[in-house]
């Protein structure tokens, strides 16, 4: 195997843009699937108060 | 929390018998088994009767310990059962049974054909090795006392006990479960494709993915379990215990028992460790402390000083 230092980038880019593809998808469906209610009042009142902390 | 506890422990127990089931396969299909024998000896039983020429002659044979492939062991003599089913081998020094041996048989000779070249792995018993990875990293090796890792989740939640078996099993559970996916990575689309000098980015990112896995999942499925543990799953990724047992498996090249093993060591080592600790924690908070040192600096002694006590445990080796 005679791969120049370019090839062996963009294979390593491909590969790992491929895992965090997949990987990225699973969990997003993982999120909707397993998507909790939560009360949208919760989240008005946090934007409202200081974000501080 | 009783009867989670004990499913947990159910299932867990059951995928290690299905590892271990698969992980005790016979490597070449002349070759039924090889074993150490003795301080100096290693055994081959051959599934039929070899050519006793073929197996006097020294030169079949190369036998060297897994972690140092340039350095081969010197043979002194080969014996031959009266059956020519089993040969002895014996090497001129006391063979370090702790590690595991490779040894190539060149052209198995048998029934006047060759019966291709077996690469075998001479270990001790096999469930006794297993035992020896996962005590080795529980206690022998602990993570936190010997090594010196996750020392920031560890002083951090080991103040009360409840903390810190909530966090020991939380990570136990992420610790497994990353090092399997990470394992399974390394092996099969990291090395293959050559690309190793990526594994910290992949593990990493490995171990973010599984705790935002157990943590989407959980919240759904086991919203008390979930309140319980919740807290601590995000400080799974502060630690690096959990970085540092994929890369102890890549180098190592333990197959998928194996790292099951060291993985489950390392969780339970962690809980171990923050158990002991913030056991002695909340006795120090009615001891007497002089004031310059209550607080983390009696801490950092505590801590200093229950590594002084593992070292007592350092170099030992069961079975």
């Amino acid at each position: 195997m005679n791969l120049s230092l370019v090839q062996m980038a963009l294979i390593a880019l491909a590969v790992l843009g491929c895992i965090g593809l997949v990987f990225g998808i699973g969990l997003a469906m993982a999120a909707h699937k397993f998507a909790v209610k939560v009360n949208p009042k919760v989240e008005e009142v946090l934007e409202v108060l200081a974000g501080a902390q | 929390m009783k009867p989670i506890g004990s499913s947990l422990i159910a299932w867990l127990s059951l995928l290690v018998m299905l590892l271990l089931v698969s992980g005790c396969g016979p490597e070449h299909r002349f070759i039924k088994g090889v074993s150490f024998k003795g301080e100096n000896q290693i055994t081959i039983t051959f599934a039929g009767p070899v050519e006793e020429t073929w197996a006097k002659n020294p030169a079949n044979y190369k036998v060297y310990e897994k972690p140092d492939p340039d350095i081969t062991l010197p043979i002194s003599s080969i014996s031959l059962s009266p059956d020519r089913t089993t040969a002895t081998l014996a090497f001129r020094l006391p063979l370090n049974r702790g590690q595991a041996h490779i040894m190539s048989v060149k052209e198995i000779m048998a029934e006047g054909k060759s019966q291709g070249t077996a690469v075998l792995t001479v270990k001790k018993v096999y469930f006794g090795y297993l035992l020896s990875i996962l005590l080795g990293a529980m206690i022998i090796k602990n993570f936190v006392f010997t090594k010196y890792l996750g020392l920031c989740v560890f002083f951090g939640t080991s103040q009360k006990k409840t903390t810190a078996v909530g966090m020991g099993i939380t990570f136990t559970i992420v610790m497994v479960a990353s090092a399997m996916m990470s394992w399974f990575m390394y092996q099969f689309v990291l090395k293959p494709m050559r690309l190793d000098f990526l594994q910290i980015v992949v593990f990493i990112g490995l171990v973010s993915l599984s705790v935002q896995a157990v943590d989407t999942i959980l919240r759904k499925v086991n919203p008390a379990l979930f309140k319980a543990f919740g807290v601590y799953l995000v400080l799974v990724i502060a630690n690096c215990i959990i970085l540092a047992v994929p890369l102890l498996l890549a180098n190592n090249e333990y197959n998928a028992a194996e790292s099951f093993m060291l993985a489950l060591g390392a969780g339970v080592g962690f809980l171990v460790a923050l158990f002991l600790m913030s056991s002695v924690r909340e006795r120090l908070e009615v001891a007497d402390v002089p004031p310059t040192y209550r607080g983390l600096p009696i801490a950092f002694i505590t801590a200093g000083l229950f590594a002084l006590a593992f070292m007592g445990f350092s170099g030992m080796s069961i079975f």
